[in-house]
């Protein structure tokens, strides 16, 4: 009889639902774009410590140099080595480019090596860094080769610690960057952001409850949020312009896009993965 | 075929809408349940069962675990294809209706588009639009194959820069009084007013809406397009959309999103690299290559929805039945194999392919 079944099983979705709510509220991320702060200002708890930096095949952001201090690990995924080699000079105030690019050595340089340029090849090869040719793999995007072998290389413990930031995932040809994106929502359990000269992007894993430390000296105010893999029936969020509480989001209705940030802290919490967007100031 | 990527398990109808359907509810095409959870490492994720007739409700899947295998993620129920069953005949043999079929091509990119096309009783007539990014080196192409011209906000700063650039040698003025916008429209604070006067002495219209924060510029552009449309009529409008690509994040989203809201006309976003439209689900889809501007990579995109099954042909990964996913399979990096690509899909796709250099 569908009264009596529509009763129990409303019983039963109210008794999970605060079940739910208990578990959901321990399980807090936190995220700080600290990485984007001149080293020296750089505060003493930050979620993650432990940066790697991945360059891929684009036009270097204008705060490279800043990222390649914060990060302990530097890799190049193929032509993004080409990119260093050539645009790191114009970047730095260095009085040639020997000078910087023997300053700025990526420690591995991995993918399928069809975009590499054998002189670069050569010059880094000779300063030391490792050539992982990874041509047989013909099955994943250089990106994903790149974030693999992170994960395979960090040791468990570390992994919480561990930020990976990527540049030139974004912009390009729309497949490559639809294709990054898919790298966000594969390795869902690393903290990966992309970075351009206009915006940062990152996964909010629907795991979680977000907290976003807002540094608004480098970033904002405009940001977005995206449920590009699947709708969002409820997302709930404080410190926005414009927040959101329990709202749909889908594509071909609402998404948020334009919103403002209004507060040193963010957060985020939803029943879908999104993807989190803030605007860059004008670094250099 | 056992595929590389996670499937995922669609929620099954809710148990209280079985019984109002009667237990003979016909499942749906390719409606198989997965052995493999969606989330690594959770056993509690939401499963959100949207029903028509009541509120939607969260049913947890620890509760669902009993009666179905893997973990599910939340998605809103499918809509039919099947508008209606046909009159008479047993409810649970409904054969699906054939889809319509729609036709793509990128024909607006060849130099000199071929004659008998531009003259057909059909013809598509072209609108463009200029969002506030650089210029493709195309532009001029393009601003000479459209019927209607329109510059959202920034984008005439674009145009009154970019056009002379394209156009080295001559005259400024000249190139930027040959290629002037019929109108500009968004909220005004990005044009320059020396932008906007040179414009409106050229007779172009000024649209101002800032008073409307609701919607993004292109979703503005869009909206007067198909109230003022350049044809006979909408049915064979198509809107080139220059600098909706790269950027901002949130701006391409929001761009990306006007390609959903506004499925039943043809909009194609085009960036120096790349061009995209969406496939709607209510149609197969026919994509006439043409290798001398267009290819050879390409991408089919399961933005904003997984789909549980999608087909191609000629491409040289094809998809068979397949199912796509963030998270999981994505099409991209294939390559076009042929004149003709053909795709259909359970589910709205973004179907991408690169473009020439000397396009």
């Amino acid at each position: 009889m569908p009264g009596i079944l529509s009763k129990s099983l409303t019983y039963h979705i109210q008794e999970l639902k605060m079940l739910w709510r208990t578990i959901r509220s321990m399980d807090v991320m936190v995220h700080s774009s600290s990485f984007l702060l001149p080293k020296i200002h750089q505060p003493a708890k930050t979620p993650a410590n432990n940066y790697t930096l991945v360059v891929l095949n684009q036009h270097l952001p204008r705060f490279m140099p800043r990222l390649w201090a914060h990060a302990k690990l530097r890799i190049c995924a193929d032509g993004g080595a080409n990119r260093i080699f050539y645009e790191m000079p114009q970047m730095t105030n260095d009085q040639d480019c020997e000078t910087t690019r023997n300053r700025y050595i990526p420690e591995i340089i991995e993918g399928d090596m069809d975009s590499i340029r054998p002189e670069v090849k050569r010059f880094y090869s000779n300063q030391g860094s490792t050539i992982s040719d990874k041509s047989h793999n013909q099955e994943t995007t250089d990106l994903h080769k790149c974030i693999s072998s992170i994960r395979h290389r960090t040791p468990s413990h570390e992994k919480s610690d561990l930020c990976v930031l990527v540049t030139g995932a974004l912009g390009g040809r729309f497949d490559h960057e639809a294709a990054n994106i898919n790298v966000l929502y594969v390795f869902s359990d690393m903290r990966i952001i992309f970075l351009s000269d206009d915006c940062l992007i990152q996964l909010l894993p629907k795991t979680h409850q977000h907290e976003i430390n807002i540094e608004s000296s480098v970033e904002g105010p405009h940001c977005g949020l995206f449920p590009i893999g699947a709708p969002s029936t409820s997302t709930t969020t404080t410190g926005l312009k414009w927040n959101l509480s329990e709202a749909k989001m889908r594509f071909g209705s609402m998404i948020s896009t334009s919103n403002i940030v209004d507060s040193e802290k963010v957060t985020v919490q939803s029943d879908a993965d999104l993807l989190w967007t803030i605007s860059l100031r004008n670094l250099t | 075929m056992p595929l590389p990527c996670r499937q995922q398990l669609r929620p099954g109808p809710n148990r209280q809408r079985l019984r109002q359907l009667g237990s003979t509810k016909k499942r749906k095409k390719g409606y198989a349940p997965s052995t493999r959870p969606l989330v690594k490492g959770s056993n509690l994720c939401f499963l959100f069962v949207k029903h028509k007739y009541t509120n939607s409700f969260r049913v947890p899947c620890s509760l669902l675990i009993i009666s179905y295998s893997g973990s599910a993620p939340h998605r809103p129920r499918r809509p039919r294809h099947a508008t209606s069953p046909p009159p008479g005949g047993d409810q649970s043999a409904i054969a699906p209706m054939p889809l319509p079929t729609m036709t793509h091509s990128s024909s607006f990119l060849l130099p000199s588009p071929p004659a008998e096309a531009a003259a057909a009783a059909d013809a598509v007539a072209y609108a463009v639009i200029v969002l506030n990014q650089r210029l493709p080196r195309f532009a001029s192409l393009l601003w000479t194959r459209a019927q209607l011209r329109v510059c959202a906000d920034g984008g005439a700063n674009r145009l009154f820069d970019g056009m002379p650039e394209l156009h080295p040698g001559e005259d400024p003025d000249e190139v930027r009084a040959r290629y002037k916008p019929d109108a500009i429209k968004g909220d005004m604070d990005s044009i320059r007013p020396e932008v906007k006067e040179f414009y409106s002495n050229l007779g172009a219209k000024i649209v101002d809406e800032s008073h409307d924060q609701d919607t993004t510029d292109l979703h503005k552009c869009i909206s007067f397009i198909t109230r003022n449309p350049p044809g006979p009529d909408k049915a064979n409008l198509c809107i080139l959309v220059l600098g909706a690509l790269g950027g901002r994040f949130d701006h391409e989203m929001g761009n990306i999103n006007v390609l959903y809201r506004f499925s039943n006309i043809k909009i194609i976003l085009l960036s120096d690299e790349s061009l995209i439209f969406l496939l709607p689900k209510t149609h197969n889809h026919e994509i006439l290559v043409d290798q001398s501007i267009e290819g050879p990579h390409c991408g089919l995109i399961p933005m904003g929805m997984p789909s549980s099954s999608s087909t191609t042909t000629g491409l040289r990964w094809n998809l068979d039945n397949t199912s796509m996913s963030y998270g999981g399979l994505v099409s991209t990096s294939n390559i076009v194999d042929d004149k003709k690509v053909m795709v259909t899909s359970d589910s709205d796709l973004i179907w991408t392919i690169s473009l020439r250099n000397h396009t």
